[in-house]
């Protein structure tokens, strides 16, 4: 599965969702954590260390949330497909099972399970802070005794025990008993024939993980062809029942462990009206519940915006003064322009986006902490089902309006990969911050400054019709792909709405650290090696193209008697013209004729495909703006961008003398830009969830092939 | 008409709860089960959600959300 050298120690965390357990791995671990990026599997595992007492590092793996080892979603298919191969990369040498102390009749089916397959395990019941508030008595030995397992109560949020678990943890890691007295569930007359025939055919030591195999063999990834063949057959010589045999031994098992729990923890009456039910009863109310979802997203969309301001225009300014120390201490070579135009504006363009990323991912995670993200989910599923999508998908689309490449990694969270690929696939219509720029420069330019209605101006109008357009387009895609996708997967929704808390702060600092540099690290890297390449192409040209091009703009701009700033813009323009990049879009002209647009937005539209809001950027050097890119890529200064929009509304048509930038060429600009996939760190992260390039590819068509479309269709009607 | 000998959370008023007998759909007992909810609990209707066809439930003090099919498959007691 994996092809990462053996770590000699491996610990598991393994419980079921809701139970704390990346509370108790933040303990464990604090910031000695990553996520891992195995290849081939679509589900990230974080890592950590742990340093024993003898100097020697353990690793601890956090596994997804679970409730059995039957599993029902890809999250809890990791889990069970580890647990049954003990020549798994992953397969612990002991496990840390977490259960909620406050809630324990219902959070140790898996432990049993795991207690059957043999493995070495050490309860840890966590949540003791707030059992000792509720009032509830816990018999630690005693259940202790009953498991035949070591059992620390722990409290994750207030790092009570922590020390004593990882004690326990470096006993069992020396002396890994497995305790001979299972097990606790009883196989059947079938089962046991089922198991111990596939005991003897594929050298299975457990009884009841070769059950797991025999339940299992349909897609466990590590069978070879003649075991799954072998397993069949078993299942179907036995007449093995398999959904029969798993409810039935999961009623079973409940059975045998609440009597234990019953006599071993001590709970006060439950209060029939909890604060918990007091905020359900507003936020998931069936009129006031979407009511304040949309208030509330309102408010991030807002933070997004307002909060990172700041921030934002401080890298940018950092940039620029790191632009001009490289400038004024590097000689003029290309060398120093490679640093400038390729390295740093590719860093910049990176580091521009983390506050708003950060921004989105705190309140994100915020709500997620508190439990809020579960009741959204309850609220919306069957509005997003109908678009093929999940309830969980309203939070990845709402990210997307921030940066598309967090909100599809915060598609994980959506068991069915079909609901999943669908979110991945649409989030990137919603429009983006990197649309922003290029909206204000072609509204501007094709929108009239007159007032609709008496607030309301016919630009602000557009601009939200742009941000509508994209949620049209991404619920009626994925609409059309719920039915193109013919994969039938059973979906559900079965979801625990757990507790209203408190956000526990280290949690939300340590995912929001995470994210961050998950984002830097990973779509960076891509951005980074695109915008090398496009200052490349755009430095050199084919032979003496360029030497050439410099030394006839020279000419001609001294027969026109420019001035020196003039002249220094001409000739970059006659480069830019000679270089690869152009080259390349007097290649596509042909192609985007038809919707209005000639060469030079031929190369804009080709250096955007990498990053859409190089477009500005761009335009300003092809349309000889006299200014640097930077004055026009700040937000503040609109003299500038009035001056692009001066110069951009005189561009004639070279072969009829038409303006170039007529209304319609505007629109169809606006939409084309609304809906194509131009962006080279969003088709990586899909690339990196979806484990091949096949999604991303299709993508790329489907979003561009409809962004042409579309702007074509405006073009014709406006034109 | 024949007598129903069982009902489901679809026939329950808000806040009125009965006790779950068995689940019918084996792929969803399987879920189910796991999560918590099992014949002989109790089980609550909290409310339905804002665009219907989900149901927020309280099994045994524990909230969940299901769907209209996972909430038919439950069969209670009448």
């Amino acid at each position: 599965m994996s092809e990462k050298p053996v770590k000699p120690l491996k610990i598991a965390l393994i419980g079921n969702p809701n139970s704390g357990k990346s509370t108790v791995f933040n303990q464990l671990t604090g910031l000695r954590q990553k996520t891992g990026n195995f290849p081939g599997v679509t589900v990230d595992l974080k890592e950590g260390n742990i340093r024993l007492s003898n100097g020697e590092e353990a690793v601890i793996i956090d596994f997804p949330g679970t409730y059995s080892v039957y599993p029902t979603s890809s999250d809890e298919k990791l889990v069970a497909a580890v647990l049954a191969n003990p020549a798994d990369a992953f397969f612990p040498d002991v496990i840390v099972y977490v259960a909620d102390v406050t809630n324990l009749e219902k959070h140790l089916l898996l432990l049993t399970q795991l207690l059957d397959l043999g493995m070495p395990v050490i309860l840890a019941l966590n949540m003791s802070d707030t059992a000792d508030t509720m009032g509830i008595k816990v018999n630690v030995s005693k259940i202790s005794d009953e498991f035949d397992v070591p059992v620390v109560l722990v409290s994750g949020r207030t790092g009570s025990n922590i020390n004593k678990l990882t004690a326990e943890i470096e006993k069992l890691l020396k002396n890994p008993v497995t305790w001979k007295k299972r097990p606790i569930y009883r196989l059947n007359e079938t089962e046991k024939q089922v198991a111990e025939t596939v005991c003897l055919n594929l050298d299975v030591d457990n009884n009841y993980r070769a059950l797991q195999l025999a339940h299992h063999h349909k897609w466990l990834p590590f069978l070879k062809d003649n075991e799954r063949a072998v397993l069949a057959t078993i299942v179907q010589t036995k007449d093995f029942q398999l959904l029969r045999s798993q409810v039935d031994e999961t009623l079973d098992r409940y059975d045998r462990f609440t009597p234990i729990v019953q006599d071993t923890i001590q709970k006060p009456p439950l209060f029939p009206n909890t604060p918990t039910d007091r905020i359900d009863a507003i936020l998931t109310n069936k009129w006031l519940g979407p009511i304040i979802f949309f208030a509330v997203m309102m408010l991030l969309f807002q933070a997004i915006f307002d909060w990172s301001e700041y921030p934002m225009t401080w890298i940018e300014d950092l940039f620029s003064g790191l632009n001009d120390v490289i400038l004024t201490t590097f000689p003029t070579n290309w060398f120093t322009e490679l640093l400038t135009d390729g390295v740093l504006a590719g860093l910049a363009g990176i580091m521009v986006f983390v506050p708003q990323i950060a921004i989105l991912f705190l309140l994100v995670t915020i709500l997620e902490e508190v439990g809020y993200m579960a009741r959204v989910v309850f609220m919306f599923d069957k509005f997003m089902r109908r678009f093929g999508m999940n309830g969980r998908s309203v939070v990845a689309l709402i990210g997307g309006s921030a940066c598309a490449v967090p909100a599809i990694m915060s598609s994980r969270t959506i068991g069915n990969w079909k609901e999943r690929l669908i979110t991945i696939l649409v989030t990137p219509f919603i429009s983006c911050s990197a649309r922003i720029p290029v909206y204000l420069v072609l509204i501007g330019l094709a929108v009239p400054k007159v007032k609709v209605f008496w607030f309301l101006s016919a630009q602000t109008l557009v601009f939200g019709a742009m941000y509508l357009l994209g949620v049209v387009a991404a619920l009626a895609s994925g609409w059309v792909m719920k039915r193109w996708f013919r994969k039938k997967e059973t979906s559900f929704l079965a979801i625990e709405l757990p507790v209203y808390r408190m956000p526990y702060w280290k949690n939300v600092w340590l995912t929001l650290w995470e994210k961050v540099s998950a984002f830097v690290l990973g779509a960076g890297k891509i951005i980074l090696i695109v915008s090398i390449a496009l200052w490349a192409l755009s430095r050199f040209g084919p032979g003496t193209a360029i030497e050439t091009a410099r030394v006839e703009a020279s000419i001609k701009a001294d027969s026109l008697h420019l001035d020196s700033v003039h002249t220094k813009d001409y000739i970059s323009q006659r480069e830019l013209e000679a270089s690869w990049a152009g080259q390349m879009g007097k290649f596509i002209e042909p192609a985007i004729r038809p919707l209005g647009y000639d060469w030079k937005i031929g190369i804009a539209l080709l250096t955007s495909f990498a990053a859409r809001e190089v477009f500005t950027g761009t335009l300003a050097v092809l349309y000889n703006m006299g200014s640097s890119e930077s004055e026009i890529n700040d937000r503040s200064d609109n003299a500038a961008k009035a001056t692009l929009r001066d110069k951009l509304r005189r561009e004639k048509f070279r072969d009829t003398g038409g303006p170039v930038y007529s209304l319609a060429t505007a629109l169809s600009l606006l939409v084309f830009y609304a809906l194509a996939m131009q962006c080279m760190s969003t088709l990586a992260v899909v690339r990196r969830e979806t484990g091949s390039w096949k999604w991303p590819t299709i993508q790329f068509f489907f979003m561009s092939g409809l962004a042409y479309l579309c702007a074509w269709v405006v073009y014709v009607l406006f034109s | 008409m024949m007598q129903r000998r069982y009902r489901s959370i679809l026939d329950l008023k808000i806040k009125e709860s009965a006790k779950a007998l068995a689940i019918s759909d084996s792929e969803l007992a399987c879920k189910l089960t796991a999560m918590g909810v099992l014949p002989g609990t109790m089980v609550e209707l909290v409310r339905h959600s804002p665009f219907g066809s989900a149901y927020y439930v309280k099994v045994d003090g524990i909230r969940f959300a299901l769907r209209a099919e996972e909430a038919a498959s439950i069969l209670l007691e009448v």
